[in-house]
């Protein structure tokens, strides 16, 4: 049996030692990850992208703030937007998605136009097509988080209702290091859509492809890979090494 | 006055040991998307979880050639490597998370794996919908681990002896044994999991199949969407959640597989034998029927009155959908979180808060005070109430059916309420830190608090990869807390204190 004064200190020194390698462990892997090598993204960008016709992304809550609702309905009909619109597009304004979730009842039935990358699948039903078009900067600015790190959060999209002729030009929605076509849309909000179960959605009419899909290289980390070859080398040997301290 | 024993290190090395095999289950876990990114030729994610599997494993070898020992577990024991275990597992699984490059620092892709880990099913990654498959699948698998419990599905596997382990199995907030053995329980539970696995997985394989997917990917969706609907643990494959099928069948599956999720075990004993009658008569399956249907109503009311929607269709497909992702603790959402503030009003996001925080039943894969301890709590209040009402001659006798008809004691009730008043308290520390940042109402601070603090995972938009350091610090701590149900912490804690305080064993 240990001194009681011998057996603290070893206390204290396992404690230490635990926090120490946990330590050395979140330095390392976040050292590692920094140097992962980096795409230049300069060519993601997808042009031809109009402005939002409403600047900002007001927000407004159902019925508790109702004049809110009502301005931004008229800022978005406002003769000054339209005819801002009017210049860049035939139809009506673009809107983000985030503007449209921040206050949906501003937006129910007006004609919007919208401008996404369609990712993961269409969804065939009668008549046309589901799909997720995402509004994101991903999309729109620096390509699916693949080798750089412009991370810009959360995907945010609409559920966009295609028509059969518009589906049938959609030639690849995104997947991982994919961006699916990016498209410009105009249709129709709406707040809650009877046909998706009361989901918010747009109901397109009319699309225009503005980018192709586009193919992310991933560039091979080799250092992460040396590392992971170390690293499972060492745990063979000490998983052989424990076996056999264990039988002996 | 008792003195307390500090701890030596004949102790630490036994919470060194199992500790390891927790990790060596972490480990080995990490495999499987190690294969499928193999497969899949995603070399970076393959090597991320190598490291990460490899790093779990050197661990694991470590302490079982240095820490091995004889000495028995007590309860002190179990409590401390459980509410360690649930520190150092989110730890060692951020590690391929953090090398994905997919969170903003660490600590978020620490907040990911205890969210995964825990069932919380709160997200802060970035660019979900390119994230390659692998590392999708690795979040997924977390939460089965998790939902199942990592200590009885790791210590089941590699310990020895079941009365070693049920310390442990009972300090994992798992307080109801369903069969008198603890491996027995063990294999009860894989087999509840393994069968609704085939038969749910091959229902949303079709049900994907026949709303447009191709085989490969509904057979992808459909595995991760089983994982994360029975584990109660909400996590999606697509950023927009369910949304993103828009197929009533889909819900309806995942729907199911949430109540079973949220259903404890020995309610799934009693289905299994047969026996209906069991699961009706049980206080737990009352308390969260009479919950579900209050709040159901009062979101009803609120919904209508705001006329957020037209139709039964969407009321039910949104609304009734929304309240079982609460009450089973899922998380799973039909609504983009932005809309709870925008679009429900504040009588409906109140009711979908409400049933949150009780959450489902205890000794399932579900979070939140439970309905076992709402139960308790009541039956309690109306004891005292008819102590109090009755004549003082009387001698009043409470009595409630969990298994088998059993007398309310006093002690019982006690720890009940206590429970319950932690998870109050838990869900105050998340308001007040939210609050603290000045840029939240407290619609979403406490909306965000009770989903964090109850591992739901319904988000109203405050939980995001740009979220502040200490509110996803403080998030964390909740999530870590509302999965332990507090008393093991507590335990770590006392035990901590004891190392420099307590009288030293000679």
């Amino acid at each position: 049996m240990s001194a009681p004064g011998r057996n603290t200190t070893t206390t204290r020194w396992v404690l230490l030692a635990t926090v120490a390698v946990l330590t050395l462990l979140a330095v390392g892997v976040t050292w590692l990850e920094a140097l992962h090598p980096q795409l230049d993204t300069g060519g993601h960008a997808v042009a031809g992208v109009p402005p939002l016709a409403v600047e900002g992304e007001p927000a407004c809550r159902r019925f508790v703030e109702d004049p809110a609702i009502e301005e931004l309905r008229e800022r978005l009909r406002s003769e000054e937007v339209v005819a801002t619109i009017q210049q860049e597009l035939t139809t009506g304004g673009r809107v983000s998605s985030t503007q449209v979730f921040l206050c949906p009842s501003a937006y129910d039935g007006l004609e919007v136009s919208y401008v996404g990358e369609v990712v993961g699948e269409l969804l065939p039903r009668r008549g046309g097509a589901w799909a997720q078009v995402n509004d994101d900067a991903y999309a729109l600015e620096s390509g699916p988080l693949v080798g750089h790190r412009e991370r810009a959060g959360f995907n945010t999209g609409l559920s966009v209702w295609l028509p059969e002729e518009l589906a049938e030009r959609i030639e690849q929605p995104g997947r991982p290091a994919l961006r699916g076509d990016v498209v410009l849309l105009t249709g129709t909000i709406h707040r809650a859509d009877p046909a998706d179960g009361g989901g918010i959605t747009l109901r397109a009419t009319s699309m225009e492809h503005l980018a192709s899909p586009l193919q992310v290289e991933t560039p091979f980390h080799t250092l992460q890979l040396w590392v992971a070859v170390v690293l499972t080398v060492l745990a063979i040997a000490a998983s052989l090494w424990a076996y056999r301290r264990r039988r002996g | 006055m008792s003195t307390v024993l500090r701890p030596d290190v004949g102790d630490l090395k036994l919470i060194g040991y199992y500790l390891g095999k927790v990790l060596l289950g972490l480990g080995l876990l990490q495999l499987i998307p190690l294969v499928v990114a193999l497969a899949l030729a995603e070399w970076n994610s393959a090597t991320a979880f190598a490291i990460g599997a490899a790093l779990a494993i050197i661990a694991w070898a470590l302490s079982d050639a240095l820490l091995a020992t004889r000495r028995g577990l007590s309860w002190a024991h179990g409590m401390v490597i459980v509410a360690l275990a649930w520190l150092i597992g989110p730890l060692f699984a951020a590690v391929p998370m953090l090398l994905s490059g997919r969170f903003t620092d660490p600590l978020h892709a620490l907040f990911e794996a205890m969210s995964a880990l825990t069932t919380t099913g709160m997200s802060v990654i970035h660019d979900l919908d390119h994230t390659p498959l692998s590392e999708d699948l690795f979040r997924h698998l977390l939460q089965i681990a998790g939902g199942l419990g990592i200590i009885i599905v790791v210590l089941s596997v590699f310990a020895a002896g079941g009365a070693r382990i049920t310390t442990l199995y009972v300090s994992e907030a798992r307080d109801e044994r369903v069969l008198p053995n603890i491996i027995r329980t063990a294999r009860f539970i894989f087999t509840v999991a393994s069968t609704l696995f085939v038969v749910g997985t091959t229902a949303l394989v079709i049900a994907l199949i026949a709303t447009g997917f191709t085989p490969g990917r509904a057979v992808y969706h459909g595995v991760n969407l089983f994982f994360s609907s029975f584990a109660t643990g909400g996590f999606s494959v697509m950023q927009s959640s369910i949304i993103y099928y828009h197929a009533a069948s889909v819900e309806l599956i995942v729907g199911l597989l949430m109540l079973a999720g949220a259903l404890s075990f020995g309610l799934h004993l009693a289905l299994w034998r047969g026996d209906a009658r069991e699961v009706l008569r049980h206080l737990e399956t009352r308390t969260l029927l009479a919950t579900s249907t209050l709040f159901f109503g009062l979101m009803t009311v609120g919904l209508v009155r705001v006329g957020t929607y037209d139709s039964v269709e969407a009321l039910l497909r949104k609304g009734l959908f929304t309240l079982l992702s609460a009450a089973s603790s899922t998380g799973h959402q039909v609504n983009v979180g932005d809309t709870y503030l925008s679009e429900w009003g504040l009588l409906a996001p109140a009711a979908v808060v409400g049933a949150m925080a009780i959450g489902g039943m205890a000794s399932s894969t579900a979070g939140g005070i439970k309905a076992m301890r709402l139960g308790l709590t009541v039956k309690s209040l109306i004891h005292d109430l008819r102590r109090i009402l009755l004549p003082e001659s009387a001698l009043v006798v409470t009595a409630y059916h969990a298994g088998k008809r059993r007398v309310l004691r006093d002690e019982t009730a006690r720890a009940a309420t206590t429970v319950l008043l932690l998870f109050v308290a838990s869900y105050l520390l998340g308001v007040v830190t939210a609050l603290l940042y000045g840029e939240l109402d407290l619609t979403q601070a406490i909306f965000e608090a009770v989903s964090v603090g109850s591992n739901i995972g319904i988000s109203i938009g405050v939980v995001n990869p740009g979220m502040p350091d200490g509110l996803a610090a403080v998030y964390i701590l909740q999530m870590w807390l509302g999965r332990l149900e507090f008393i093991a912490v507590f335990v770590l804690l006392g035990y901590l204190l004891t190392l420099g305080r307590g009288r030293v064993r000679t």
